[in-house]
């Protein structure tokens, strides 16, 4: 009678495996609970000294590191238990076949690894409140984020060594060229524009380590199979390099950021600083530190704008010309706002050079615009609530004074939550001033794309606090979201990028280095 | 089909090692073929190239009509093989192990099996890890002779054993050798003397010869003249004497064309006047120390 060797194979690695599966579930029930307990935690809560020992405050990090430690584990163990390096394997000379064997092999992983993490993902979300019928596309999705990230490159390296001990060494090496890599881009790098990562690449990349186990199975071509896998990471690490050091032309720039003149989403005119408060801020890396202080004005009202990027030309009236590169940046800017920083480095013989005289700013801002869809009005309730589109939240007012938050399988993809300064219903502290009307605070949250985010369990726990800096005490404070306090929420989504060109002439680079905030 | 294994200038080579050169032979079905040379000669390689363990550099094999790179899967439910340096799977019992493999071979004997069981007195309730090294070749041989293969590949699998072991697993083997074919590897030539049927001597890689035990046996003689006085050696000798000496009145010398007639009537033509001839058997240890020590191909 001829064999179902999937199940046969399947069978039999349970029995040679299942103390290591116990112990990699324990590790999973343990996740779950301490799960449930990280909950209710709100930012800030940190226990310090003793009490980090005491509270068990080491055990969620100590489990989040050991359960992927112990699929890992299982999964190399699995795989290495018919290995396919080497020449003395018992099973090679066996009427194995490959393709039933891979299948057996897949079929422990799925049945032992991702099905168990499923069932307590979905009990999780369950215990939370959340429904896992509604949430099962995010579930399957979170299960395909492990398996193509992780369990099939585990699973390539698995086949290429032909021990733990081997493939540790192997990880290692990876770490060290993605380590290497990281600092000889750092180091060659020319501007901070960087490309977006496309799809397909991460596609040819799994392309790579599902060949590489096809090989292996199939032929046992273990020397083919590493050099797939050297070579990878060797395209990888010149691509890295190589893209660090790219600096792409204006001309590009403006074609992702195009120039609509007479229709520029923001207007901005340089603000002369006479009062010089503050101290100067050293020169520190040989870099000079310039601040020009611009009015905002124009934006329109449903929407506002990220600042992507600049480039500077500083132009002195003798023909002395000075370019930056591109420059990252991430500044925001709403219709409430009416004054933003425009800053940027100049190393200092450049400053020395341009310092002796009044110099024309040509500024390139590349800015994303976004339009604030879906807005909606909500007083914060007593007790807990459900949040519109995000999920279960409560009021928290130990330390933070804040909203604590915990949505299913993502944090939402774009949350905007304001609030006038003026309208929180908390209790001021004694030092505190009062709040001006009019004043927006503005917290943003931002989840990952797709159906869920990458990590173990389902439940995301965020806060939304407001920051604010109290200049009288000099100090950050938090004018806090309380029951009672009127939030206005939105979905900001994307609606273009623009460029704007703004020239600002007779600019005395002196009068514009960066000083500590000295007030308002 | 006639032949279980054939290769054609089969070559293997490791960086700059050549581990085997043009190996040509060709065993016979039914056979009991013995593959024996040194340390090193290219034994195990060439087994392992048959057994598609390893990719020849050169050269082609067949086994049991398929080429030797395609043996995989469906082909080895015909094929047994068991090694002196295999990785057995220690955390399973003899007994697991058993019950693991029957169901891979559509022609697993259960009846053989308990046979085989008895026969070598295999421990089913102790795990691999937890046998001697005599009793594990046991395990490895019931596991790879319980489903008839036509063809069982031994490599070294005498290697350490004491003489009991060593008898056992003969007479296992020698039990299936009217239903297979039998192809094994040893450096240990007073064993394979007493079961092989054919020999073939590899050294450094090179095929030395190939025949059939009994020829082998019969064509080399130890030849032992006396004389009256002690005469002068032939230069050159005749190329089917190896290791001519004479010691005083006595000439010895191994003649590898053994026919009584024509050897006397050579020694006649060679030495006149010899007082008296002998011919001794060699065993097959002796034979091949004496190709090995004048360095000359008797093929």
């Amino acid at each position: 009678m001829k064999v179902n060797q999937v199940l046969h194979i399947f069978r039999k690695d349970i029995r040679h495996l299942w103390r290591e599966i116990a112990a990699s579930i324990a590790l999973l029930v343990a996740f779950a609970w301490l799960d449930i307990r990280s909950w209710s935690r709100p930012y800030g809560a940190v226990a310090t000294g003793i009490s980090v020992l005491l509270s068990g405050e080491m055990l969620p990090g100590l489990v989040d590191f050991l359960l992927p430690v112990s699929w890992i584990f299982l999964i190399v163990r699995i795989v290495q238990g018919e290995s396919l390096v080497g020449d003395r394997q018992f099973w090679v000379t066996r009427p194995y076949d490959w393709k039933q064997l891979l299948a057996a092999k897949a079929l422990f992983v799925l049945a032992f690894v991702n099905l168990p993490f499923f069932l307590v993902d979905a009990f999780l979300l369950a215990y939370a409140s959340f429904h896992p019928v509604h949430y099962i596309v995010g579930l399957l999705w979170l299960q395909l984020m492990w398996i193509f990230l992780l369990f099939v490159w585990l699973t390539a390296l698995a086949t290429v060594s032909n021990s733990i001990a081997q493939l540790l060494f192997a990880l290692l090496l990876i770490v060290l060229d993605v380590i290497g890599a990281s600092a000889l881009s750092s180091i060659i790098q020319k501007s901070e524009f960087s490309a977006s990562v496309n799809w397909w690449w991460g596609l040819f990349v799994t392309g790579v380590a599902v060949t590489v186990i096809l090989v292996q199975y199939s032929r046992r071509r273990t020397a083919l199979s590493r050099w797939l896998i050297v070579g990878l990471c060797a395209l990888l690490t010149l691509i890295s390099v190589a893209s660090s050091r790219a600096t792409p032309d204006r001309s590009s720039i403006v074609r992702q950021y195009p120039l609509s003149a007479g229709n520029e989403p923001v207007e901005l005119g340089l603000m002369r600083n006479d009062k010089h408060e503050g101290q100067l801020i050293p020169i520190y890396n040989n870099e000079v530190l310039i601040d020009l202080p611009v009015s905002v004005s124009g934006i329109s009202k449903d929407s506002f704008l990220r600042l992507d990027g600049t480039i500077v030309t500083l132009t002195t009236s003798n023909g002395f010309r000075w370019d930056s590169e591109w420059k990252a940046n991430s500044d925001w800017l709403f219709p409430d706002q009416k004054t933003a920083h425009l800053g940027f480095q100049v190393k200092q013989n450049v400053f020395d050079q341009l310092r002796s005289g009044p110099v024309t700013a040509d500024f390139f801002l590349a800015f994303t615009l976004y339009e604030d869809k879906r807005r909606q009005e909500f007083i914060v309730p007593n007790g807990e609530f459900r949040l519109p589109d995000t999920g279960l939240c409560k009021t928290e007012n130990q330390y933070s004074r804040g909203i604590h938050c915990l949505a299913p399988l993502r944090k939402p993809a774009f949350l905007l939550v304001s609030s006038d300064k003026a309208n929180s219903t908390c209790l001021p502290a004694s030092s505190q001033t009062p709040a001006p009307r009019g004043v927006f605070l503005h917290e943003f949250v931002q989840g990952q794309p797709g159906p869920a985010e990458m990590g173990i369990s389902p439940v995301r726990p965020f806060d939304i606090v407001f920051s604010d800096w109290d200049w009288s005490a000099r100090r950050p404070v938090s004018p806090g979201i309380c029951p009672g306090t009127p939030l206005t929420l939105s979905n900001p989504e994307v609606a273009g990028h623009r460029g704007v060109e703004l020239q600002m002439n007779n600019v005395s680079l002196d009068e514009f280095r960066e000083r500590n905030p000295a007030g308002p | 089909m006639t032949s279980a294994i054939q290769t054609d200038h089969l070559a293997k080579k490791f960086r700059r090692v050549e581990a085997l050169q043009g190996l040509t032979l060709d065993v016979p079905q039914a056979a009991v073929y013995a593959l024996v040379g040194p340390n090193g000669a290219g034994k195990t390689t060439a087994i392992k190239i048959l057994m598609n363990i390893f990719r020849s550099s050169s050269g082609r094999a067949q086994v049991l009509g398929i080429d030797s790179s395609h043996i995989r899967g469906r082909h080895l439910e015909s094929i047994g093989y068991v090694s002196e340096n295999q990785e057995m799977p220690e955390w399973m019992t003899v007994g697991a192990l058993l019950s693991y493999l029957r169901p891979f071979y559509p022609a697993w004997d259960h009846a053989l099996e308990a046979a085989l069981i008895k026969q070598f007195e295999l421990p089913l309730d102790r795990k691999l890890r937890h046998l001697s090294r005599g009793m594990r070749m046991k395990a490895a041989l019931a596991s790879s002779l319980a489903y008839h293969p036509r063809l069982i590949v031994l490599d070294e699998p005498f290697t350490g054993l004491d003489p009991l072991v060593r008898d056992e697993l003969i007479h296992g083997l020698l039990d299936r050798a009217e239903e297979s074919t039998i192809f094994v590897s040893s450096h240990d030539l007073a064993e394979i003397e007493t079961f092989a049927s054919h020999v073939a001597y590899l050294e450094a890689g090179k095929l030395r010869f190939s025949e059939e035990l009994s020829s082998l046996v019969e064509r080399f003689r130890e030849v032992e003249l006396t004389f009256d006085v002690p005469p002068a050696l032939p230069q050159p000798s005749p190329e089917n004497w190896m290791q001519l000496s004479a010691a005083a009145a006595v000439v010895r010398f191994t003649e590898s064309r053994f026919d009584p007639d024509r050897t006397t009537a050579e020694v006649r033509r060679v030495f006149p006047e010899p007082r008296n001839i002998a011919f001794s058997p060699m065993s097959l240890r002796s034979i091949f120390l004496a190709m090995a020590k004048s360095g000359r191909n008797s093929a």
